[in-house]
Parts: C-alpha cells; structure tokens; sequence
C-alpha cells in the first residue's frame, strides 16, 4: 500500500521507566515526514533524536500519542510485525556502523537479502548493491579489514540492499572525519535523489545539517524548530 | 549446496573466541569419552557375567518342570526331556543344549563326609557347555563309565581324597528312603575358588537316576550363540513345549546377579546423567556468555528484522556445531579407551589377590572385557548433541528476547 505519508506523529509521547525513576524522553511529539525527503532531526545529547528514531524505526513503540509509519499504527502492530515492517520497508544506519564482524561487506549486506528470503539471488543482488556503490573491492574484506568510512558505506549498502522506502540513520557520520563523512552524505543523497528513498538521520554535526533538506529540531524531547531547506 | 549465512555466521562466531570454543569442545569431548567408556565397560561387564553364569552350569535359559519355578524343589523331573531335547535342537541360534538332574547328598570316604549337591549329566555335552569342568587339575571328565564321579578340588581336600579312590554316595530316593551308591573318581576340578570348588560333584545322570529313583531330567539348560536374541528364542521355544514343562531365563535361575546387573546399569546410568549435567551446565555458561558478549549484535540482527526464530537458531547451530566437534572427540577418545579394554582387557586378578573370583557358583573371569561395536558412534552423538543442544536452549530463549532498543540504546 503506498503511503501519503511517511511518517505521521501525532503528539507522541515516550517515557521509560527504571525502577521508580521515570524519563521523559519525548514530550508531544508531532512531526509528518513525506516520501523522498532527506531530514535530520538535530538536537544537544538527550533530547530524543534516538528514542524518536527508534520509534519511527519500529524497534519500540510509543507511550502516548499516534505514529503512523508507512500507513501503519505502530502501536497496533504485533512484535512480529514490526520484525517485518523493518525487514522489508525500513533500512537501518547505526553510528557504531555495527556490521557482524564475521562476515565479508558482501555477505553482510547478502545477510539481509536471505533473511527477506531472496536466498536465490542474493549474491549476484548483493554484489550489484556494492558494485552500485563503489564498494565492490571491498566486498571480500572484513569489517576489521575497513576503515570507520568504508563500514559505514556498507552499512548503508546493507540497509538500502532491501529496496526500502525508509532509511533511519542515527548519528551515521559521529564517528567519521570530515572526509568521510562528506563521502558518506553524498552517498546518502545520491540514493535519495536517484532512487527516491527517504533518509531520516540524527545529528548534532552542523557539516551533515548544510547537507539536509529539512531540519527538525528536538530539545528536551519536543520539536523546537521544523525547517525546511529550497530544494536542491 | 552452500550453507545459509546465518548458519555461517553462527558457525563463524564460534572462532572469535577460539579458547573458549576449544575449551567447551574438550569439556563436552572429554564428558562424552568419560560415559562412552563406562557404558562400554558396564555393557562389556554384564555380557560377561552373564556368559559366565551361562557356562557355569546355569545356561542362558533352562527349561524346568512347571512346578519348578515357584518351588525350586530338585525332585522334580521332565518326563519327556529327551524329546524337549530334541525339539530345541532343531531351534537356529541354540550352541549347545544339556540335560541336568540335581539332588541334595553327602560324600564320604572313611570317616569324612560333606553335603552338597550332586549333579547328574550328559558327559558329552556337558564338557561344551560348562565352563567349570575344563578345569580339570588331576584326571578326566566323565566318559561312558557309570559309577564314576568328578568332585571338586575343596571336596577332594575335605575328603582327603584323591584320583580312583571310592567315594559312598548318599541322598534320600523317592519316598523319603536313603539309598547309597559307590563312585570313583575320575576327576578333580579346581577352577580357582575353593567356594566353587566345595560345590562340585558331577556324576552320570544314569547313576542319579538309580541312585535317587527319579527317572528323567531336572531340567533341559540351553546355551545360545546370541545372548541378545533371548526374548525372541524364549518365546520360540515355550511354544513348542508340552504343558508340564516351562522356560526359565537367567535372570530368574540366578536372580542375584541379574539384580547385580541391574544396579550397575543403575548406577552408570546415575553417573553419566551427572557427568553430562556438569557438561550441559558448564556449556550452557559459555554459551550464555558468548550471548551476552554479542547482545550488541543480536540487537542489531532483531533491528534488521531478524525474528527470534532464526536468533534462536543461531545459537542452536553453535550447539550442534560444539556438539558434533565434542562428540566427534569423545569418540575418539572414548572409542579408544573402550576399544583397548574390549581387546586387552582389564586385569583385576592383582587387585583381588588370592580372593576368590565367583558369585553365587559362577566362575568370574578376572580379566574383565568391555564392550566393542558401531553402536558406540550413535552414542557418543547423542551424548554429546544432547548435552550441547539442552544447554543451548536457555541461551538461544535469551537471545530471542533480546529488545533492539533497549540493547541499542545501552550501547549509546
């Protein structure tokens, strides 16, 4: 089903608990994001970009308020379900790159190919996504044969390899130099822009915010500013 | 075919800590090899034992008057033994089938004199059916002669007796009448137990006959080529018996050694259970490490979309991959240790000294010989891929369950 909107929250709220402590993490949080944006959500440490991001990504669901992502509730969505909707619709960029180190960049990226059961060919989509991202040398080399920028770019191979519509990225460049980070963005916006897939990506790195189309700021786990940029 | 890549990568994650997987290889390896072998023993240990008791006289399984089997008592007779006979020569898998007659008597030779129980015998199938007659220190077995005997060297000591001497045969005939009889002897049997030796008087069933007017056999004792197939050939032959006759196992003609048996089947049953829980538990702690070492990649697996069901895969293919390598060496192992006891043996003759080596009238070999066969392949897996298999299971629930969130969000 094609979603009008990507991502809908409606005043969403998330606390967590820990023993008699409460934390608010996000406090009404009402945004929309529409398919082939490039967004980041940019914020101080602790003001929620991660636990909105996480949300957004169906690895956990909201205390109050209503988010719809890809025309679903999350709320209304079964553990299994939502193990579905991010195999299938959404794609991950972690900030530690967290690729299995045991597996090859070409397997890590097959890895997610199987697991949607495309074992058939997985390997030749595999080597076609690597090959489309510049990153068919590295194919065979380990995560601790490549360099911070270098996993990274797999990581993004890996999360775009499932043809997602979504890709949430949590602070993907933090741990990279200006270089890579620069390379690692214009990959980023490459795949926007060429296969319409909608990036939504935490940071707190000015260099990556002059790359996003819109910027929505978050303090204190409420959106302070919600700005969006000319297209480029 | 190649291998899916989550069962790669669970079999790749076992060489991150190669010390670890090396160590939970030895300890299942090692667990196995331990029960392998005492399993071997205890299976090689009771097949001899039960040969032991076989040839000692008491056979495999014995066919007794109907009777017999509730009272025990010697004066009873098969009518028809020689056609029972017969007929249980024409059963495949039967090595050798004897006839017995046995009545409570006293020796004397001059003023000495000892009571035990005479066995009345067919000389010629007799020698290939009892272990303890070959063991013949002074003399021959019975041949053709009637009115000989051959005794026991303890008998023959008590007696102070020796080869052609005369001894006077006395037992209570039918009707309560105390007959006596002459018998030469021809033969001393020393087997090495003075206890066994005190017990054993074998004359011609033909002279017990006579002498006790009891005319037929006690029973009809079998010997068979297969022990395993008892059930089977027991059943066989209470087919084709008459009504007045029944068949007896040797659990039910030495019931002691049969309970011996059993409690030490028991009791290697008892110990390999505890030694494979030490394996399971010691695994399942490696392997619950190795969980929470990777609770970080787990998240990451389940934030991809990886359900629990593969999670717990993973760990499980890492307990079937411990447990093949594992069984694998406790095969090895184990198989070795079991093999070298099954062909060399274990000598217990200088532990026990002088000791005597019977139970119960059975002649004990004191080289003890373990079991040997393919069924020891199927048993070390099973061991082993039990032991890996259980402990993987609380690891793999644990991995299962792993929050992508929470995990992820501790890591920041």
């Amino acid at each position: 089903m094609a979603a009008d909107l990507m991502v809908e929250a409606q005043d969403v709220t998330k606390v967590y608990h820990t023993g008699s402590t409460e934390a608010q993490a996000l406090r009404g949080v009402t945004i929309n994001i529409e398919p082939g944006e490039f967004a980041a959500i940019v914020g101080p440490s602790g003001s929620g970009k991660t636990t909105l991001l996480n949300l957004i990504g169906a690895l956990d669901v909201s205390t109050e308020g209503k988010l719809t992502v890809l025309g679903e509730d999350i709320k209304t969505l079964s553990k299994r379900q939502r193990a579905d909707m991010r195999l299938h619709q959404l794609g991950f960029v972690f900030q530690a790159y967290n690729l299995m180190p045991v597996l090859t960049a070409q397997e890590n990226v097959q890895f997610v190919l199987e697991l949607q059961g495309n074992k058939q060919d997985s390997l030749e989509r595999s080597q076609a996504i690597l090959n489309q991202l510049g990153l068919s040398e590295l194919a065979k080399r380990r995560p601790n044969e490549l360099s911070g920028g270098q996993q990274q770019r797999v990581a993004i191979a890996r999360a775009v390899a499932a043809q997602p519509q979504l890709v949430l990225a949590d602070e993907p460049t933090a741990n990279l130099d200006g270089e890579n980070a620069e390379i690692l963005l214009k990959l980023m916006r490459e795949l926007n822009q060429n296969q319409g897939i909608t990036f939504v990506f935490s940071t707190h790195d000015p260099r990556v915010m002059a790359h996003a189309r819109r910027v929505i700021t978050l303090v204190d786990g409420r959106v302070t500013e919600d700005k969006a940029k000319d297209s480029a | 075919m190649s291998l899916s890549l989550t069962t790669q990568y669970a079999v790749k994650s076992l060489g991150r800590h190669k010390r670890r997987t090396l160590l939970s290889v030895v300890g299942i390896g090692l667990g196995c090899s331990v029960c392998v072998f005492m399993i071997a023993f205890v299976r090689g240990e009771s097949q001899m034992m039960l040969r032991a008791a076989a040839e000692s006289g008491n056979g495999h399984l014995r066919i007794v008057p109907a009777a017999w089997a509730q009272t025990r008592e010697n004066d009873l007779r098969l009518a028809e033994w020689q056609t029972i006979l017969a007929q249980v020569g024409q059963h495949q898998g039967i090595r050798i089938a004897t006839p017995h007659a046995r009545k409570e008597g006293l020796l004397a030779f001059g003023t000495r004199s000892t009571g035990l129980e005479i066995v009345g015998v067919d000389p010629n199938t007799e020698q290939a059916a009892n272990r303890l007659v070959r063991k013949l220190s002074q003399g021959h077995y019975l041949n053709g002669e009637l009115g000989t005997t051959v005794i026991g060297q303890t008998v023959a000591t008590r007696l102070d007796v020796e080869l052609d001497d005369e001894l006077m045969v006395t037992a209570a005939a039918q009707g309560g009448e105390i007959q006596s009889g002459m018998l030469r002897i021809v033969g001393i049997v020393s087997t090495g137990s003075k206890d066994l030796d005190a017990t054993i008087c074998h004359i011609h069933l033909q002279d017990l006959e006579q002498l006790t007017g009891l005319s037929g056999a006690g029973d009809v004792t079998i010997l068979l080529t297969e022990p395993r197939r008892l059930s089977k050939l027991s059943a066989a032959l209470e087919q084709s018996l008459p009504a007045e006759a029944k068949i007896v196992t040797w659990r039910e003609i030495v019931p002691e050694l049969a309970s011996g048996t059993k409690i030490d089947e028991t009791w290697t049953r008892l110990t390999v259970g505890i030694i494979m829980l030490v394996v399971f538990l010691g695994i399942a702690s490696a392997q619950l490490t190795a969980v929470l070492e990777r609770r970080r990649e787990f998240a990451v697996l389940s934030a991809l979309g990886m359900r629990g069901g593969p999670l717990v895969r993973i760990m499980i293919v890492e307990g079937l991959f411990l447990g093949l390598v594992g069984g694998l060496l406790g095969l090895i192992l184990g198989g070795a240790f079991a093999h070298r006891v099954a062909t060399v043996g274990i000598d217990f003759s200088k532990m026990y000294g002088e000791a005597d080596m019977s139970i119960s009238n059975i002649l004990i070999d004191p080289v003890f010989y373990g079991d040997f066969g393919w069924w020891i392949i199927p048993l070390a897996f099973e061991l082993a891929l039990s032991a890996a298999l259980l402990s993987s299971l609380y690891p793999a629930w644990y991995a299962a369950r792993t929050d992508p969130a929470t995990a992820l969000r501790v890591e920041h």
